[in-house]
């Protein structure tokens, strides 16, 4: 399978005209969801969430870690895409986010890959399993609160090979902290696989200046995939 | 003139401090480099890949012994490299260029990349 999710910037747009954003260019107006729009890059890269050890893994999963060598095993040494909330964390790329009512989307460069939160449904009981999952938002004040559930276990929650399973739950809560900053809270549970839940944090900085870029992967790949 | 094969101490811990650069690409970089340390080539360059996800650069340096190696240079992705002043015709077959970066952890003729420097003195890093 490849990640190579070609997206139609037309269809993004009339997606989007569907669902007029409020374009409140960054602070939000009384009453009204602040906008999130535009192109913002990780201000600090996080490569792994535990850099001195100590995730909180159940015994299986502290065993599948230890038996992972990073440098060989990484799904994304194929090209296959990191999923959520590692693309979020763990990715030194920009993305751009279009904010409609209906639904906000991110276009992250380092993955190509289009993320939908929805925001006005609730997810679907039976969902297939994907990269992402299945993502719903809803804003409380300034801050959306995303949902995501519906994962695949193809994906690490880090270049560090912790892993998770189909039952990973992950809660977003994004706010604009001021005109240039973006702040992202996690929580990320999986009773199938920790003995709590792992919070992590990531603060984007807004690049005005900046476009998405294409990004396709497997265009050269051959040295990251097939070793050195 | 003679290639030579250096190491600075100094560039390495300037190196450790970039290391949350934005062009700091995700694909095993820690894994496969020893970033805690620096190594300078010098050389020709017979190629440039400007490619996903990572772009490189083919080296041919003189080492000490007089033999040449080929040594293959990795940078970022186009995109972030764009961002950073690179193009995709920054370098061609032919260009005598310094390379700066961090060597592979077993030896072998590989370099994560931090800067260039070119014949004339100036200088063209990785990092924004």
């Amino acid at each position: 399978m490849r990640n190579r999710l070609i997206f139609s910037a037309g269809a993004v747009v009339a997606m989007l005209a569907l669902s007029p954003a409020p374009r409140s260019q960054g602070a939000a107006q009384p009453g009204s969801a602040p906008d999130l729009s535009g192109v913002w890059l990780v201000e600090k890269f996080q490569p792994v969430l535990f850099p001195n050890g100590g995730a909180p893994l159940q015994p299986w999963a502290e065993a599948k870690l230890k038996a992972t060598n990073p440098q060989t095993d990484d799904p994304n040494l194929a090209c296959l895409p990191e999923g959520v909330p590692r693309y979020m964390i763990s990715v030194p790329y920009p993305m751009e986010i279009f904010q409609g009512s209906a639904s906000v989307l991110i276009i992250h460069e380092g993955t190509s890959v289009l993320r939908q939160i929805h925001m006005s449904r609730q997810h679907p009981k039976d969902l297939d399993p994907t990269y992402a999952g299945d993502s719903v938002g809803k804003w409380e004040g300034d801050t959306l609160v995303v949902d995501t559930i519906g994962f695949n276990d193809k994906t690490w929650l880090d270049g560090g090979a912790i892993p998770h399973t189909e039952a990973l739950h992950v809660v977003e809560r994004i706010r604009r902290i001021d005109h240039d900053t973006l702040v992202d809270e996690f929580t990320i549970d999986d009773a199938k696989a920790y003995t709590k839940p792992i919070t992590a944090r990531q603060v984007y900085k807004l690049k005005p200046d900046w476009e998405v870029h294409e990004y396709v992967c497997e265009e050269n790949n051959k040295y990251t995939y097939q070793g050195k | 003139m003679r290639n030579k094969l250096l190491i600075f101490p100094a560039a390495a811990i300037f190196l450790l401090l970039s290391l949350g650069g934005s062009t700091f690409a995700h694909h095993g970089f820690v894994s496969w480099y020893d970033m805690s340390r620096s190594v300078t080539v010098k050389g020709t360059v017979t190629g440039f890949d400007w490619t996903n996800p990572h772009s490189y650069i083919y080296l041919d340096v003189k080492n000490e012994k007089g033999a040449v190696e080929g040594w293959r240079i990795e940078l970022g992705a186009p995109g972030m490299l764009a961002r950073a002043g690179w193009r995709r015709d920054t370098l061609k077959s032919g260009d005598e260029i310094t390379a700066i970066g961090n060597p592979a952890k077993d030896g072998k003729p590989l370099m994560h990349l931090s800067k260039i420097v070119f014949a004339n003195g100036q200088e063209l890093a990785t990092a924004l």
